[in-house]
């Protein structure tokens, strides 16, 4: 349905599926407490960042709904592996997919993020043709749904105390994107 | 549980029984509910099994469990129509509210008496934290209504999934307990103020 070919280049960055030698690598970011603060998961033992990236080398095309794609992002030069983002097709009737991004607290502030999530748009609106893309994140995490105003998604939803995660109520944002935003421009 | 039916100035909010087929019949068939709604019951063998499914959601025991009620008017015992509350997570103590209105019985205040009293149920009975509603941004009607009872617009979904072959608009709302509460406070005041 929908299977793009790798690696895929920016300015400064590549994306590209992950092998299971980049373990490591992303070890160093998930295993951090200010990483994963706003994310569902808790910090990662090295033995679950091996098991997640192991399922995610198979993560690289869309054949059928829920089918996500992650990909490494790569430092071009020097070469490293910075972050990770991904792709999901929540919705195949509807063209409706999810993206996301979790980048290494050293590489914040530099829009690489947002040069990445870009692709992601690009990726699910011009390959996989999609009607709408939306990302999702912690209302505190300003540094998160600031790349998505810079990509031109509109805020949709501010959901308060929707539920309870590791203790604590969560407050969550939602932007969103339409393809036809996308044509004519959006975050561009 | 409380004890039902719970009255309010006008009305009483009660469990189905399978004696109200005609009166469900009567407004759940109609195309301009359905077109609102995401099950189908447009002819009879449908309504009965909706009716027969309705009956049967009269208690919150765990997450996924619906109480539905029928609304009917005091005066002369008609049923005007329905609400509801889903507990969708027992954690953070979320449940959805929907609510259906006889079009007949419309512009008198019925809907929003009963989704008051469903809020009240919702957060003193069962102790709710959080309850929000989900509307079609071309029903005007419906959010004007979940507005005006103090619920707030927490999201507005543009073309987020086709429904009925077009295109959806959502919007949802929410209200939390200290916000209802709070609310109701204010209310009671008012009354002892003119009393």
């Amino acid at each position: 349905m929908y299977a793009p070919q790798f690696p895929i280049e920016t300015e400064r960055l590549r994306l590209r599926p992950f092998t299971r030698g980049d373990v490591d690598a992303v070890f160093t970011y998930r295993q951090r407490t200010d990483v994963t603060q706003y994310l569902s998961d808790g910090p990662m033992s090295h033995q679950s960042v091996t098991e997640v990236v192991q399922l995610r080398v198979g993560q690289q095309a869309f054949l059928a709904e829920g089918d996500k794609i992650f990909l490494a992002a790569e430092l071009r030069s020097p070469q490293r592996v910075i972050g990770e983002v991904s792709l999901i097709l929540r919705d195949a009737p509807s063209r409706q997919a999810e993206i996301g991004y979790v980048f290494h607290p050293d590489f914040h502030g530099r829009g690489y993020a947002t040069e990445a999530a870009r692709v992601l748009l690009q990726m699910g609106f011009e390959g996989a043709g999609m009607h709408r893309i939306y990302a999702r994140c912690a209302a505190a995490n300003e540094a998160s749904w600031k790349v998505m105003e810079r990509l031109g998604m509109r805020r949709e939803a501010h959901f308060r105390e929707h539920s309870f995660v590791k203790g604590a109520w969560d407050e969550e944002f939602v932007y969103a994107l339409l393809e036809g935003e996308w044509r004519d421009g959006a975050g561009r | 549980m409380p004890d039902f039916p719970i009255e309010t100035a006008r009305l009483a909010l009660r469990n189905f029984q399978k004696s109200d087929l005609d009166a469900v019949m009567a407004y759940h068939a109609l195309p301009e509910v359905q077109r609102y709604l995401d099950w189908k019951a447009r002819d009879r063998v449908e309504v009965k099994a909706a009716l027969d499914a309705m009956c049967a959601q009269q208690r919150l025991h765990r997450p996924g469990d619906v109480i539905t009620l029928a609304v009917v008017k005091k005066s002369d015992g008609l049923l005007v129509g329905q609400v509801s509350l889903k507990w969708t997570d027992a954690t953070a103590g979320q449940a959805e509210l929907r609510f259906i209105l006889s079009p007949t019985q419309r512009q008198q205040g019925y809907a929003r008496e009963s989704v008051r009293a469903a809020l009240d149920l919702g957060f003193n009975e069962f102790g709710l934290h959080r309850i929000f509603a989900r509307c079609s941004a071309r029903n005007e009607a419906s959010a004007k209504l979940l507005k005006e009872l103090g619920m707030r617009l927490e999201a507005h979904f543009r073309e987020h999934a086709l429904f009925q072959g077009e295109w959806d608009e959502e919007l949802h709302f929410a209200i939390l307990d200290r916000e209802w509460l709070r609310g109701s406070k204010v209310k009671e005041l008012k009354r002892n103020m003119v009393a």
